[in-house]
């Protein structure tokens, strides 16, 4: 009974938000699109730092290089958007591969700063590609309507989503989170640890790179500073850690609610916002460390002594 | 008798200390191998370069045959070696049924493709292990004597063919003590060779088919049970040299 009802509102749900285009103001499009690919992109980090525990910089890296493979692809060999984003995810699949072999051997706080380190070079390297424009960018075909990048954005995140159901219940999924809690014992187990984080590496750069793609079309303008931009990277994590990293609908929980909350206090009190927004965060880090899945799991059974906990169980 | 393993002139140097020193044995299958020494002996060293987590500085380990000292261990372990962690090693996120299916899943030849399998597999072994009531708890939940049966039940859910087992029962009381003695007897009955690290010299003594003795890295006797433990030189590397 409680499945079928939870099944009609999920259904009603997905109904809803494919239909958003055709009842909502424009405005509201817009602020759409922008959160499907927060969560998409939310949710590609959760691939890699909430299921195998490596906390990744550089996942930015992969949606500027999705971004910049669609521009290049459109505007300097005059290909199809369909063509020009396959070949964004696919170089930076490459890139993933490439980059992730010898970043992944290092671990914890390492693993971050080189990843971090990562976006910096690249801003760096295209600023100074002439096929990319150099440090002034490129301007992409222009297409009308909000509602083809809308629908493209709803369709990616899905896929994304049902991409990380599988994963969830998978061998390859146990097989990241046996990374994630002790990576020795996890290849004394039988884990080929190595070519476990390089596949959850790439998957979440392609995810990444796909929503890359979509944004630099839908904006039709991309450059080096905001393509590689590290403030993106901290949002996608923020988002996944503040809804439940490693669950399958917390980043996406995540990604609407801090997104709603920041437009709203962008729109209604300016100078405030980034301090409110900042307070939130902290708060939110330090009572309830494992995301809200965890707290509305557990909060109702436990009640005050929730937070009590977390905050003896995660202290430095 | 062919042996299951065979650790032939192995080293193992950390910059200048040697804690392995040149030591060879053989285990053959179906037997147990009680490895002693005091602390600092190079025991644990010794089941890390078995099952490969510590790379060896010098020598071979051979096993049903084949070297495997360049393997990594993830390979080691599909080839049939399974180990417990004297600190223990559970997954802390995952509740203890998964933190078993996880042996099952990969392990020996690959494991288990689908997860309910696995989880089948993982409750028998929970069961066996005498852990079969805690499957749903967390295993950052379980306390000191059950964080043992489940690493021995992690371990045998790979289904191995060698079994090394670093101080499974430190720690434990008499009774049950008595217990893991009996499921690792068990285990042997089920054709798995195992290597036993153990301080627990009763357990040494009523389980072993032979015993070696590490001494600062070097091996300093071998042989059946009651010859070894009442070797003087055995005695004065427990005890300290006798000064009456």
């Amino acid at each position: 009974m409680m499945r079928a009802v939870g099944s009609i509102a999920f259904a009603a749900l997905l109904l809803t938000l494919l239909l958003v285009p055709w009842l909502a103001p424009p405005a509201l499009i817009q602020f759409g699109t922008t959160t499907l690919l927060l969560a998409t992109l939310a949710q590609s980090w959760n691939i890699i730092g909430g299921y195998a525990g490596y906390a990744s910089f550089g996942n930015s890296v992969f949606y500027g290089i999705g971004g910049y493979g669609t521009a290049i692809a459109m505007v300097q060999f005059g290909l199809p958007f369909g063509i020009g984003i396959l070949l964004g995810a696919l170089l930076a699949v490459f890139f993933a591969l490439l980059l992730g072999l010898p970043v992944l051997r290092l671990r914890g706080h390492y693993f971050a700063i080189a990843t971090l380190a990562l976006a910096e070079a690249m801003t760096g390297v295209v600023s100074n590609l002439d096929i990319a424009g150099r440090n002034i960018g490129l301007v992409l075909p222009l297409r009308k309507g909000d509602a083809f990048f809308y629908e493209l954005s709803l369709g990616l995140l899905a896929v994304a989503t049902l991409t990380v159901f599988w994963i969830s219940r998978s061998r390859f999924g146990f097989g990241l989170i046996a990374i994630r809690e002790d990576e020795d014992a996890a290849g004394v187990m039988g884990i080929n640890t190595t070519l476990y984080k390089a596949l959850a590496f790439l998957l979440a750069g392609f995810f990444s790179a796909l929503a890359g793609g979509i944004h630099a079309y839908w904006i039709t303008f991309i450059d080096p500073v905001s393509a590689f931009d590290i403030t993106l990277n901290v949002m996608m994590i923020i988002m996944a850690i503040f809804g439940g990293a490693g669950t399958i609908f917390g980043p996406l929980v995540g990604a609407v609610l801090l997104s709603s909350i920041s437009e709203i206090l962008a729109t209604e009190i300016t100078g405030m916002a980034s301090l409110f927004f900042g307070l939130v965060i902290v708060v939110a880090v330090v009572f309830m460390p494992r995301g809200l899945t965890d707290l509305m799991q557990r909060m109702p059974g436990l009640g005050w002594r929730y937070f009590r906990e977390n905050l003896r169980l995660h202290r430095l | 008798m062919q042996p299951i393993l065979a650790v032939d002139h192995l080293t193992k140097r950390f910059g200048g200390l040697v804690a392995v020193d040149d030591v060879s044995f053989e285990l053959f299958e179906g037997q147990i191998l009680g490895l002693i020494g005091p602390n600092g002996a190079g025991k644990t060293t010794m089941v890390s370069l078995i099952s490969g987590t510590v790379q060896p500085s010098a020598g071979k380990v051979v096993f049903q045959g084949a070297p495997i000292a360049h393997l990594p261990a993830f390979r080691r372990s599909r080839l049939g070696i399974g180990r417990t962690f004297q600190l223990m090693k559970p997954f802390p996120g995952l509740n203890v049924l998964d933190n078993v299916a996880v042996g099952a899943l990969f392990g020996t030849g690959g494991g288990k493709r689908q997860l309910g399998e696995a989880r089948e597999d993982a409750a028998h072994w929970l069961a066996f292990v005498g852990l079969g009531h805690r499957e749903r708890q967390r295993a950052d939940e379980l306390g000191g004597p059950d964080r043992k049966r489940l690493e021995l039940a992690k371990a045998l859910a790979m289904n191995p063919r060698l079994l090394l087992l670093d101080e499974v029962m430190a720690g434990l009381h008499h009774g049950e003590i008595d217990e893991v003695v009996s499921v690792i007897r068990k285990v042997q009955s089920r054709g798995i060779t195992v290597l036993l690290i153990e301080h627990v010299m009763k357990a040494i003594q009523r389980l072993s088919d032979r015993v070696l003795v590490l001494h600062h890295g070097t091996k300093i006797a071998e042989g059946a049970p009651d010859a070894v433990l009442n070797d003087p030189q055995v005695v004065d590397a427990y005890l300290g040299t006798r000064r009456v």
